[in-house]
């Protein structure tokens, strides 16, 4: 069945307001609540980035990550957070998650769609007026269940082969 | 120290410091002092060892990486002769960077600029409008710098840009004994999986570089939080078991052992088959023996290259296996760093052992690690609260571990401390670097690079 013109403005704002309200999880450090919106078999994926010539490839390494998370590896780093000593992250940084161009397309499965967006991530910690910037593409697979939309899969293609922050203690 | 600031206070400086370390104290101001960046620059990364690649980044004729070696960005290649050369990334006719990616393939090397054109071996090949130039352009005389030594220890390919330095060997010392411990668990032996993390911490190097020669002591605070969700065993002396071992030229490294009776298995959970090989791989039963009783392996060969062997969960659900990453602190001004990382495994170990060793190392020591993300803090925060005059001025303790007695029995080389939990290694890192930055050295080694071209023009 072709969707209408109606559908697809519906489904891609509806999809939006997902990303947005989890983008609101994240910058105020509702980890848990955030970690609820991800499905048990998800997938987090940040490949690390090299510059190649142009027939090579966009860079993006099929071996090497600086995230490879399963459900257990997210949950580690929120029960890591809640402890006195997530020293990286106490005091949290001040982050600020900006999303935008978001294009939704149909996935395999029926109730599963391919998203991708822009991530624009301001980091800014202490006392310093210094900060730091991650600019990158989510590829998200993004499943709707019978509690709602649910993250089931994410890779974000980073725009810096030298990652631009002292640490991923965030999520992205 | 005076009031007015000026070159004193970093002659001051150093003076304390090299009076304190013998007593274990250290001045604050030494460990991030923009005064003796280009110092340290030239005396100690224009003279030391570097690491620039692993064999296996490069295992076809042709393949290259881009690294950088005391301040110059170089190219690492294999030849199509099959050696491994690294040379320049700068033409010789105007000094454009030659390689503009960080790896890939090619035969030959070509200018954006005029074209020259330099084969994988670094041998001019080709000059366009060659009839313009007044002589024959000399392939010998213009061909692409090589670094002046570069050496392959198993593997792991180091460079050095001081005409006069040591064999590499010479250079590691006993160092080299402790990384067969990794380099030689397997007769296949080491393969890098995939590309080298990079990323860039706030910090001074040498902070990176001394806590891995022997700080075993911040694992109980700076990473409590793995204690606390059950990733490693609730006692916060966790990495306090012998030895720290100390050695010469600054090198230091811990060989940390199975806190008694913690439920984890011997030769620190390496598959079947690798604990099978270890005495073809080694060649000998003292590695054998030391490693079966090791939970931790980290260390430095002085003064930016250090390693990391250690047994981990990869989260709270999973059960303790092995990973090995060695990284580079590359200096980048007196308050930033560089870091590059890259994660080793047994070329022969099973498929699902390397997945699972891979996603340890990714998820606690790599950019993003658990483990990793704390030590940055801590760093960049050091960095950043020892400069000034009143915090640059104060002595630290580095008094830990002095007076302890020697490790008796210990199987491998060096000086081994009857307790893991030590400064000794620090102290002799500080010593060293303190050594090197205040050795004028001959006149020729002062222009070093200056003295390679022009040994290659005369050649």
């Amino acid at each position: 069945m072709v969707a209408t013109v109606e559908q697809e403005l519906l489904l891609r704002s509806e999809i939006e307001n997902f990303l947005i309200e989890e983008a609101e999880l994240l910058d105020d450090g509702r980890f848990h609540e955030w970690l609820q919106l991800c499905t048990e078999d998800i997938h987090y994926i940040v490949p690390v980035r090299v510059s190649r010539e142009r027939n090579n490839g966009d860079g993006n390494s099929s071996t090497m990550n600086h995230f490879d998370d399963d459900y257990a590896g997210l949950e580690t780093r929120i029960l890591r957070l809640d402890t006195e000593y997530a020293w990286a992250e106490d005091p949290p940084s001040r982050t600020r998650h900006f999303v935008s161009n978001v294009r939704v397309r149909p996935a395999s499965g029926p109730d599963e769609y391919d998203v991708r967006s822009n991530i624009l991530v301001y980091r800014n910690r202490g006392d310093s007026s210094k900060h730091d910037l991650v600019s990158g593409e989510r590829h998200d697979r993004i499943r709707r269940s019978e509690t709602g939309l649910k993250l089931a899969g994410r890779r974000v293609v980073l725009d810096n082969a030298v990652v631009a922050t002292h640490n991923l203690a965030f999520f992205l | 120290m005076s009031i007015v600031d000026n070159g004193d206070d970093v002659q001051q400086l150093i003076a304390a410091g090299k009076e304190g370390l013998a007593k274990g104290r250290l001045p604050a101001g030494l460990l991030a002092n923009p005064k003796l960046y280009d110092l340290e620059s030239e005396r100690v990364f224009g003279r030391c060892w570097q690491f620039l690649a692993h064999e296996t980044e490069v295992p076809q004729a042709g393949d290259y990486v881009v690294r950088y070696l005391a301040g110059s960005s170089v190219i690492v290649v294999r030849g199509e002769d099959g050696t491994v050369r690294a040379m320049a990334n700068s033409c010789r006719h105007r000094g454009m960077r030659l390689c503009r990616t960080e790896m890939g393939n090619t035969s030959h090397f070509r200018c954006p600029y005029h074209g020259w054109t330099y084969k994988n071996t670094g041998t001019l090949a080709g000059v366009p409008a060659r009839d313009f130039y007044p002589n024959e352009v000399d392939k010998d005389q213009w061909s692409l710098i090589p670094v002046p030594h570069v050496e392959n220890y198993h593997g792991l390919i180091f460079g050095c840009i001081d005409a006069d330095a040591p064999s590499l060997a010479d250079y590691l010392g006993d160092m080299a004994w402790y990384l067969d411990l990794m380099v030689k668990r397997s007769p296949a032996g080491l393969e890098v999986r995939g590309e080298p993390q990079r990323w860039i911490i706030d910090a001074n190097w040498k902070l990176g570089a001394e806590n891995f020669s022997g700080d075993a002591y911040h694992t109980m605070m700076t990473h409590r939080f793995s204690m606390e969700i059950g990733m490693l065993p609730p006692d916060p002396e966790v990495a306090k078991w012998p030895a720290h071992v100390s050695l010469s030229n600054g090198h230091g490294l811990g060989v940390l052992g199975v806190p008694p009776g913690a439920p984890l298995p011997p030769f620190m959970g390496y598959p079947q088959n690798i604990v099978e090989g270890l005495a073809a791989g080694y060649g000998d039963q003292d590695h054998v023996d030391v490693l079966r009783g090791t939970a931790f392996i980290h260390g430095t060969v002085f003064p930016n290259f250090s390693f990391l062997n250690v047994m981990l969960g990869k989260d709270i659900k999973s059960r303790p296996v092995p990973m090995l990453t060695m990284r580079v602190w590359r200096p980048l001004s007196h308050n930033t760093m560089e870091v590059w990382s890259w994660f080793f495994v047994e070329k022969d170990a099973p498929e699902e052992f390397k997945q699972e060793s891979y996603e340890t190392y990714v998820r606690t020591f790599g950019s993003s690690g658990t483990f990793e993300q704390d030590d940055a803090e801590v760093w960049r925060s050091i960095t950043a609260a020892t400069q000034g005059r009143l915090n640059g001025s104060q002595m630290l303790n580095f008094e830990m571990g002095m007076g302890f007695g020697e490790l008796p029995d210990w199987k491998g080389p060096g000086r081994p401390l009857a307790g893991g939990y030590a400064e000794r290694n620090q102290r002799e890192f500080w010593g060293r670097w303190l050594d090197l930055i205040t050795d004028p050295g001959s006149d020729s080694s002062q222009s070093v690079t200056l003295r390679t071209v022009d040994e290659a023009a005369a050649s």
